[in-house]
């Protein structure tokens, strides 16, 4: 079970290694969670399930920075599932996260109080994508859509395409709405779930962000530190010159080591940090996560917020064994960033 | 020549820095701004003050440039405030958190996305009938998508004034940070500092009369008193951030500064004790306490009145600005940069002296169509 007061261990755990989360939509996520947990929500491991189950995911799409300028007028969860239901002619009965970064651990948690539904434990990465379709489900074969997107304005928007449709059909609605939506898709049964999903990570959550527990407890594949430096530019970027959609535009941001071999360390960043050249050396690249760790606060440094001077740790996360096969490499690897490495 | 002041709560300690030097000090018993029961400075301490007592013979009145007052706001009275956002509605847990007892909140219909669209039209009447029946002075206004575009807290504002005449309004776009809830309780707070921060600062104005007026703000640098009355809560922790100041620019184990040996020498008292204030002032050559310790064993008013002297005014501006192109994005940035000049000017910087400190510009993620989060700084020195 997960009740008002393990809100605060799982909003910590869910903040260890997410990037682009806004201070102020986190905590306005952690305050509408704390409003509707007035009955604990039941955690369930998605094999525990009735097999013929119907599991739908939920997550924010969209900017944090949105979320936290318009805030949501709290039926988002309740209109986007049930709008769902109607198209499917059958009630959810349980919710699951596309993945499980700040906001979008407390969201699921948010729509399974509201809705009075088990929330299973896991989620469809293990890390975090800023594609709807770049997660463990479209690697297991389910296919994101019909999905419903609820926004703050009363907007309900049923979406019907083909998967590989999805992100450009959702954008420009996202936009309309005024930057964020709540989406409730990948309509599956709890038998299929339990197939595709990486397992135990909102638990993971729960451990990991007990005071005094280690950072590396939420990295289940392992972490490792490339580095610790001073941030010396952030730039635009050229976008490496590929024509991929993609929300927001790329960036840079160079960080010199300030220890060993006093490397220039250049992260290459679009909504996140994809690629790592030390040197010009690429040492570490998506589908692993890269993250900047504040040395002052111990907080991740968002790449929206990164500037210079700024002392950070750049650390690496090692993504799920499903993304580092030849599919999930195809979906979630430099090349899914429009990096032609 | 400039005064550092730091107002204690009996006692007002008066720094005297020359070209960066610590040349002078001294404690005057009574406060600055007295709590309701409490003392005021005598008029002699003013009398003194306006001398600077038993100051160097050099240092008159005329000298000196500019007062730098270093106070932290955590203990002021907090006024009642009266909360307007406009916005959609929300769940409660989300609402205005109010926490004056006699403060009160409402969402009024209104607001723009961050992309530009008018959420819906701004609710002027429901504006007004808040305004004219909240029976309060002090209003904190904080508008959906301001930082983008402020147009309907500017709105409210004129709708305000015209319902309460003499009303003291803060609004959130000045505090430009994105975050709707954020930018509210800043606002809020900022309000219901207003009312302590003009006593403050008629006070300091009626003690130092004829000198330029500036306070320091939390973090680093100065702004006026007249933005001071205006922006209290950029200058909440000034006595703490001009100590830190201070203290490192003081002599000490820490610091690389050197020195000059004051032009006072050692006249009055033991020169690297405390202040007795009992006994009038203590004058202390700064070469003589070098290697005393961070902050050179001063008094820690006498430190923070030493560090707010130091530094010059300073302002930001931090907005989300929409640019398709380089073009587009450059013009919005020299758009910045002058609001950022306009306002240091504002701030208490000589005109001839302003100038860009920092610049940054991100683009904001998940986001299409060119949405940047824009920061400039800009600092001068005082007249």
């Amino acid at each position: 079970m997960i009740g008002r007061e393990d809100l605060p261990v799982l909003a910590a755990g869910s903040r260890l290694f997410a990037t682009g989360a806004a201070e102020s939509s986190f905590q306005l996520a952690v305050d509408w969670a704390g409003a509707v947990l007035d009955t604990p929500v039941e955690l369930v491991a998605a094999g525990d399930l009735p097999p013929g189950t119907l599991c739908v995911a939920v997550s924010l799409v969209g900017s944090t920075t949105a979320l936290g300028e318009q805030l949501p007028e709290g039926q988002e969860p309740a209109r986007a599932v049930r709008a769902l239901e109607r198209r499917l002619g059958r009630r959810a009965g349980a919710v699951v996260a596309l993945n499980l970064a700040a906001e979008n651990a407390l969201l699921p948690l948010i729509a399974a109080a509201s809705l009075g539904l088990p929330l299973v434990d896991g989620d469809g990465s293990g890390r975090v994508f800023p594609l709807v379709e770049q997660t463990t489900y479209t690697l297991g074969g389910v296919s994101s859509t019909p999905l419903a997107l609820a926004g703050p304005s009363g907007e309900l928007v049923l979406l019907e395409t083909a998967p590989d449709r999805v992100e450009e059909t959702l954008r420009p609605v996202v936009l309309s709405f005024g930057g964020w939506g709540l989406a409730v898709c990948y309509p599956m049964e709890a038998a299929e779930l339990a197939r595709v999903l990486v397992p135990g990570t909102v638990s993971l959550l729960l451990e990991a962000g007990r005071p005094g527990a280690p950072r590396s407890v939420a990295a289940p594949y392992g972490v490792r530190r490339l580095c610790e430096g001073r941030i010396v530019a952030v730039e635009g970027s050229s976008g490496h010159g590929a024509d991929v959609t993609l929300p927001s535009a790329p960036s840079s941001i160079v960080v010199e080591e300030s220890e060993g071999l006093g490397r220039l360390v250049r992260l290459e960043a679009h909504n996140e940090i994809v690629l790592a050249l030390a040197d010009g050396a690429a040492v570490a690249m998506a589908p692993d996560q890269i993250c900047m760790i504040s040395s002052a606060d111990g907080v991740v440094v968002d790449v929206d917020k990164a500037s210079p001077g700024m002392r950070v740790e750049v650390l690496v996360l090692r993504a799920a064994p499903a993304w580092h096969t030849e599919q999930g490499s195809a979906l979630g690897g430099l090349r899914a960033f429009g990096v032609p490495l | 020549m400039i005064l550092g002041v730091a107002p204690g709560r009996s006692s007002t300690t008066v720094a005297v820095v020359r070209h960066g030097v610590l040349a002078w000090w001294r404690a005057y018993d009574g406060a600055l701004l007295p709590a309701r029961d409490g003392e005021s400075l005598p008029a002699s301490a003013r009398a003194s003050a306006g001398s600077l007592g038993n100051g160097p013979a050099e240092a008159d009145l005329g000298e000196v440039r500019a007062a730098c007052v270093a106070v932290d706001l955590d203990d002021v009275r907090a006024a009642p405030v009266a909360a307007i956002r406009v916005g959609g509605p929300c769940p409660p847990a989300l609402g205005p958190q109010v926490t004056h007892p006699r403060g009160l909140a409402t969402i009024v219909r209104g607001g723009h996305s961050l992309t530009r669209r008018p959420l819906a039209p701004l609710d002027a009447a429901a504006v007004r009938a808040f305004a004219a029946g909240c029976g309060l002075a002090d209003f904190a206004v904080t508008a959906t998508g301001s930082p983008v575009l402020a147009d309907h807290e500017l709105a409210v504002a004129e709708l305000i004034a015209a319902e309460v005449p003499g009303a003291r309004i803060t609004l959130s776009y000045e505090f430009g940070r994105p975050g709707l809830r954020e930018r509210e309780r800043q606002a809020m707070l900022n309000a219901a500092l207003r009312p302590e921060a003009e006593r403050l600062a008629d006070a300091a104005a009626s003690w130092l009369e004829g000198i330029p007026l500036y306070f320091a703000r939390s973090g680093e640098g100065l702004v006026s008193a007249h933005y001071f009355r205006r922006y209290p809560l950029i200058c909440r922790e000034g006595a703490t951030a001009a100590a830190l100041h201070g203290a490192h620019a003081l002599p000490g184990p820490h610091s690389g500064r050197a020195v000059s040996p004051g032009p006072m020498g050692k006249t009055e008292a033991a020169p690297t004790g405390p202040a007795d204030r009992g006994r009038g002032s203590v004058a202390v050559s700064p070469g003589s306490v070098a290697g005393a310790g961070e902050g050179g064993g001063f008094p820690p008013d006498v430190v923070a009145a030493f560090g707010a002297a130091l530094a010059g005014p300073l302002a930001e501006v931090e907005r989300i600005v929409q640019a398709r192109g380089r073009a587009e994005l450059d013009r919005a940035l020299a758009d910045a940069r002058d609001e950022a000049l306009t306002r240091v000017v504002s701030a208490g910087a000589a005109p001839g002296s302003a100038r860009i400190g920092e610049v940054t510009v991100n683009p904001l993620s998940y986001l299409p169509d060119g949405l940047y989060r824009v920061r400039v700084t800009a600092a001068g020195t005082t007249p």
